[in-house]
């Protein structure tokens, strides 16, 4: 029994080891984020036209409920289908607590935020105990029962009608409406930095390794004491937050709400976002965002076409890139790195 | 008082009775070894004590004196009782080293970030991983890596109790070899341990007290030589001369 709890000394492993081994150095990742956000936040003086600038806000828009949904499904490895109810959940929250309860609109924004964290941890209850394509039936079903609630009810919720005319965010006395978009531009901007930050944060986090651990293999994460049901729980919950403050911003934009957003086209277009950016990545869902909305805007001019060559395109990279876009990115960049480190 | 204590276990799939009224005692501080046979009950057994993935039907589970049958397998982890699995597991998306934070981050009760990370990089060492392959991605470990990370990972939990399920399996003599000695270091760390293992060898050379299951039924248990000893034993493992011939 010698040398029986001589701890290595844990000095000498730290000093060897960075923070995060194998992962991007904080410093690193800070310094691309900062300049790949200040970029984006250059974009208004090329684009001057609110059409162009309408277009980037709905990228925005789109980029924080795919990248949300990249947290549950991509780390968690959650089948949540009813992600986009969440942002459903949002709209609505937003419309009728700013029309119907006549709260501040900035107020709302955030209530709606809480309340789909609400739905989210609701809806987790049920699959808990599911796994795979069972977890995608429930998540569905929670879907379609949130809107024919919506229908239902459509004294209040305006129904298949859906509700206009509802109010707008609003900065001082700024002028929302005469000014080139600019400030919703940088309202929905901010929202994504805020978003992207809380979800690098999360998933560089012990919580964010306990998820994946538990994707990876449920029993063996179990077994080293991680509660399926608090971290199903969180995964959901956290998702959920910037979604359905996506979706209150969207209404406010968009100053109407519609039953539009739980249907099967919405989903798929944000889904193949996810998918095309490339998995567990959180910046992916956020590239392929762009790509997507700004292609389907290059594309406008194809009609009926739009969507098959879209589609197309999205079956090529995946074939080429498993990985994604970030795949794709990653493996031209170690190309260019290769041919720059290569003597002669 | 025992550290865990088995009273009358059992748990039945159908008409089958994997395990059938079990009972038996570890101390702490000692390496308990259970032989058998395969289809013996030997992982059930491991499944129903972490609860991982079920509990028992019948019979009290007391760890330190606390019942645990009935608790959920995380609960029972965060109670000091680790285990490993048969087949080579880890979290294939982490690196080495989170692999092991996970270990002891969620392994008991809450720990800081700071002492969480020592924890982990202590019980990576600990096994032979140093710190040049904290980084590397676990799912591209070898076979024997991986074994050494998810001991690693258990070990990172600080538990009381240690439940190693056949930890020789599909190893290579001098990997074996390895495993014995790290084995018994781990035991003189002060954590108690329950193996599993079929290769009869290599559980004599680490118990203390031996079990012999089969059919799910308590077969032979005590001093290992008496055991391996026992004409039921030889006749579990080779069959009767009759049979043989």
């Amino acid at each position: 029994m010698t040398d029986t709890t001589s701890p290595i000394t844990l000095s000498h492993a730290e000093a060897a080891a960075p923070i995060a081994p194998g992962r991007t150095p904080w410093k690193h990742e800070a310094i691309g984020f900062v300049l790949g956000f200040a970029l984006l936040a250059l974009l208004p003086l090329i684009f001057g036209d609110t059409y162009a600038r309408h277009i980037l806000i709905m990228a925005f828009i789109y980029a924080i409920v795919a990248s949300n949904w990249d947290l549950s499904l991509g780390y968690g490895g959650v089948f949540n289908f009813g992600h986009l109810a969440l942002f459903g959940i949002g709209v609505y929250a937003y419309s009728l607590l700013t029309k119907l309860a006549a709260f501040d609109p900035w107020v709302a924004l955030f209530a709606s935020g809480v309340i789909a964290t609400l739905a989210a941890i609701l809806v987790t209850i049920p699959i808990l105990r599911l796994k795979g394509i069972y977890i995608i039936l429930v998540t569905f079903g929670f879907a379609q029962l949130v809107m024919q609630v919506i229908i239902s009810q459509s004294a209040i919720t305006g129904g298949t009608q859906g509700l206009v005319r509802i109010p707008g965010l609003y900065v001082f006395d700024h002028n929302m409406v005469r000014d080139g978009k600019s400030a919703y531009f940088y309202i929905a901007l901010a929202l994504l930095v805020a978003s992207t930050l809380f979800l690098r944060v999360f998933v560089r986090s012990r919580a964010g390794a306990s998820i994946v651990a538990l994707r990876d293999n449920e029993e063996y994460a179990i077994s080293r004491g991680v509660s399926i049901v608090r971290q199903r729980m969180l995964t959901l919950a956290a998702s959920a937050f910037f979604t359905g403050i996506a979706g209150a911003f969207y209404a406010a934009y968009q100053r109407n709400a519609s039953i539009d957003v739980f249907g099967m086209s919405l989903a798929t277009i944000i889904l193949s976002m996810v998918l095309l950016g490339g998995t567990s990545t959180i910046y992916g869902a956020i590239i392929a965002s762009f790509v997507l909305t700004i292609f389907a805007e290059w594309m406008a001019d194809f009609g009926a076409w739009r969507p098959m060559i879209t589609a197309v395109l999205i079956i090529g990279v995946m074939l080429a890139y498993p990985s994604g876009l970030v795949g794709m990115i990653k493996a031209s960049w170690g190309a260019v790195a290769g041919r720059i480190k290569r003597p002669g | 008082m025992a550290l865990l204590e088995l009273d009358d276990v059992s748990k039945a799939f159908g008409s089958l009775k994997a395990v059938d009224g079990v009972s038996f005692k570890v101390e702490a501080g000692e390496i308990f070894g259970i032989a058998g046979p395969n289809g013996s009950g030997k992982s059930t057994l491991f499944n129903i004590i972490t609860g991982i993935p079920f509990g028992p039907d019948r019979g009290q589970i007391r760890f330190d004196g606390i019942a645990i049958n009935g608790k959920s397998g995380h609960a029972i982890a965060r109670l000091g009782l680790a285990r490993t699995f048969q087949r080579e597991t880890s979290f294939d998306g982490l690196t080495v080293f989170e692999n092991a934070l996970i270990g002891a981050s969620y392994g008991k009760q809450e720990k800081t970030a700071a002492t969480a990370r020592n924890a982990a990089a202590e019980a990576l060492e600990f096994v032979g991983l140093g710190s040049q392959s904290f980084g590397r991605l676990a799912g591209e470990l070898s076979v024997f890596e991986r074994k050494c990370l998810m001991l690693a990972t258990a070990v990172a939990m600080q538990p009381r109790m240690l439940l190693l399920d056949e930890p020789a399996s599909s190893l290579t003599k001098p990997e074996i070899e390895t495993s014995i000695g790290l084995i018994r270091r781990t035991a003189e760390r002060g954590i108690t341990i329950l193996l599993i293992e079929h290769v009869l060898t290599f559980l004599m050379s680490l118990s203390q007290h031996l079990l012999v299951l089969n059919n799910g039924r308590v077969l032979a248990a005590g001093d290992p030589a008496g055991v391996i000893a026992d004409p039921r034993v030889i006749e579990a493992y080779l069959g009767t001369r009759r049979s043989a011939a």
